[in-house]
């Protein structure tokens, strides 16, 4: 009824041989960018790996990074983050892939995973810091900061970051009254999917950002990112869209962003108001709220009354 | 083993010293280097009930766990995908199509989204649980689904096509808790249904170790009706065998092999469709063979895939089902070009 064929012929066959090629050289280029980074610093007693954006934005902020060893993938800021080890995304991690970067603490905001990982490290008594301030609005952020600024032995330096946030949130409210008018805005993020766009809600941080700045967000929502279709991008008739730094360069700016179907027909479209923004500035609070907000103040305003 | 000639024999004897070196393999390497030594003083220091240091109570912990995991989930979705392909005498059936792994990954799905406001909770067993849940339940939903309401029987067919509409029914049940989730839940959906090993410790491995072993050795019980029911369900009545009783074994196998591997280890695709393939080449389908075989091949692919998996971009990790896949799809097509293939 058959011939059993010997195992040998199966792997001679040439296009094993190509496949294998091309599986080879698509691992080898994972190997590459922020995943083969190296560890630099050996002489160390503190070693901290820290898995948290606005964690990591903090610390380098405070001057603590000199003990920072390896960082998760999501923490972008400030470009110098990318050159230390990173341990992956930051619900995905490995009890080993960490440990093998000689911690000798992490530190990470309750955003983590898998389960069982964390569990594996607790098992191990591996110590862990979570800080108490969630960090979620602009004085628990200032409060974030103090106790970051305690724990790192950097009081001073915090108190001065704290001062700037008040200062330029201060300030930020004061040209509020040079910009009269409200316009509305969607953020996209990431880009989109066969019509369907994920945009950050009201109550998002980025939609609180959006409100200092004097802007209205066009889409209501608690949760942070809702996925819309077309025709509610389009009905919802923003006067701004940003997009989040990925897709916007994906799509090589403006022009084409403007021929995306919902955008196409919106104000923001006709009157040239489609502006990029980074994803990192956007999604946690931090030292820099207060300029970003400044920053988005102008960006939303700018070409009115074309 | 009677039944094996000596061939057989020397094949399956070669697959065992290849699952030691591999298990060898992936016990010593990993993100952390571990030195003979070392384990050496870990094995000794456990038999002693000694203090372990750090190094030690990582390889004890973590690694040697997860190298065991590799062994006994590539062993037991291997031998579920032999008994699927035997009882639907059809080559492109995987372990996962009676429904068992998307009701599984439904379950952890709605552990992951729902979690916080259910009342059932059992701390770190509440996901595994749960997920072994929806695998039974989705499965057994087929099962019933099937039967032939005057007659009262399932006939294979019936059987297969209506796990293909049970596991689209939970794929999308899937689909909307990861679109009515918070991102990070979401994100949880996503890494669980790629699979991993690092979340291995012992209690787990014991679980699935001895689920594997029984199985096996109660699916080599039926290894003879398999091979009869080869040349056709009549024909395999005609010769004594009891229909209805064997599916119903079958699939309680499948069930507890799949639906206790996958709850542990997320969802693992491709091992239990390309291993049976793999040794059928080699050396047809006799379904004994084939059971213990692929026991053994599955336990080496899945070890080499979770080596991959840990070592590619340490210190960061790659989900193991994306390595299965990557392996198992260039492999499956080359099986599918190969005219000469009889199942």
């Amino acid at each position: 009824m058959l011939e059993p064929q010997p195992l040998a012929s199966f792997f001679k066959h040439y296009e094993m041989k190509k496949l294998s090629i091309v599986l080879l050289a698509s691992l080898i280029t994972m190997g590459c960018g922020r995943f083969s980074n190296k560890d630099e610093k050996q002489a160390n007693e503190q070693r901290i790996v820290c898995l948290a954006k606005q964690y990591n934005e903090i610390i380098f902020a405070l001057g603590a990074e000199e003990n920072l060893v390896a960082v998760d993938l999501s923490s972008t800021y400030p470009p110098e983050i990318k050159e230390l080890p990173t341990v992956g995304y930051h619900r995905a991690l490995s009890t080993e892939g960490i440990l093998s970067t000689k911690p000798t603490i992490i530190i990470h905001d309750n955003n983590v995973g898998p389960e069982q990982v964390m569990q594996q490290m607790e098992k191990l008594e591996i110590p862990m810091k979570v800080f108490d301030a969630p960090g979620n609005d602009i004085p628990s952020t200032k409060d974030l900061i103090t106790e970051m600024g305690a724990y790192f032995g950097k009081e001073e330096k915090a108190v001065a970051i704290n001062a700037k946030i008040d200062k330029e949130m201060a300030l930020a409210m004061e040209n509020l009254k040079d910009y009269p008018s409200r316009p509305k805005v969607v953020i996209i993020h990431y880009g989109r999917a066969s019509n369907i766009y994920l945009t950050m809600t009201s109550g998002s941080n980025a939609g609180k950002m959006i409100e200092w700045a004097g802007g209205e967000m066009a889409i209501d929502g608690e949760r942070g990112m809702m996925q819309l279709s077309a025709e509610i991008i389009a009905k919802s008739n923003p006067d701004v869209i940003l997009l989040t730094d990925f897709g916007y360069d994906r799509l090589n700016g403006m022009q084409e962003v403007k021929n995306l179907p919902g955008v196409s027909t919106t104000k923001a479209a006709q009157n040239n108001r489609i502006f990029r923004v980074e994803e990192h500035d956007m999604v946690y609070f931090g030292p820099r709220t207060g300029e970003i907000v400044m920053n988005l103040q102008e960006l939303i305003h700018k070409n009115e009354g074309l | 083993m009677k039944a094996f000639n000596n061939q057989n024999k020397a094949w399956l004897m070669t697959m065992l010293v290849l699952m030691v070196v591999t298990f060898v393999f992936s016990m010593k390497l990993g993100a952390i280097t571990i030195t003979w030594e070392e384990i050496q003083s870990t094995l000794s220091k456990w038999m002693s009930g000694q203090e372990m240091n750090l190094q030690e109570r990582i390889f004890f912990q973590i690694r040697l766990p997860r190298a065991l995991a590799g062994v006994f989930v590539g062993a037991s979705l291997a031998v579920a995908g032999v008994l699927m392909q035997a009882l639907f005498r059809n080559p492109i059936v995987e372990p996962g199509l009676i429904g068992t792994s998307s009701g599984a990954a439904f379950g952890a799905s709605l552990y992951f989204v729902l979690g916080a406001v259910m009342e059932f909770n059992a701390g770190e067993w509440t996901l595994p649980l749960a997920a072994c849940l929806g695998g039974t339940l989705s499965t057994v939903l087929v099962f019933l689904l099937a039967q032939n309401r005057s007659s009262g029987k399932s006939s294979v067919v019936a059987l297969l096509l209506t796990g293909i509409a049970i596991n689209a029914l939970f794929l999308s049940g899937v689909g909307l808790l990861s679109y009515l989730a918070r991102d990070p839940q979401a994100r949880s959906i996503i890494f669980w249904n790629l699979g991993t090993l690092s979340g291995a410790n012992w209690i787990s491995i014991s679980i699935i170790g001895a689920i594997t072993l029984i199985c096996l050795l109660v699916a080599l019980r039926y290894a003879k009706p398999l091979n009869a029911l080869m040349m056709g369900e009549d024909e395999a009545v005609f010769l004594g065998v009891n229909l209805k009783k064997l599916q119903i074994i079958i699939i309680a196998l499948n069930v507890l092999l799949v639906a206790v591997a996958t709850a542990f280890v997320g969802v693992i695709s491709f091992v239990g469709l390309v291993v049976p393939h793999l040794l059928r080449l080699m050396k047809g389908s006799d379904n004994r063979f084939l059971l213990l075989g692929s026991a053994l091949l599955g336990a080496i692919m899945l070890s080499l895939s979770d080596l991959a998996s840990r070592l590619l971009l340490a210190p960061a990790e790659l989900p193991i089902g994306i390595v299965t896949s990557l392996v198992g799809v260039p492999v499956f097509i080359a099986l599918l070009r190969k005219k000469q293939y009889f199942f």
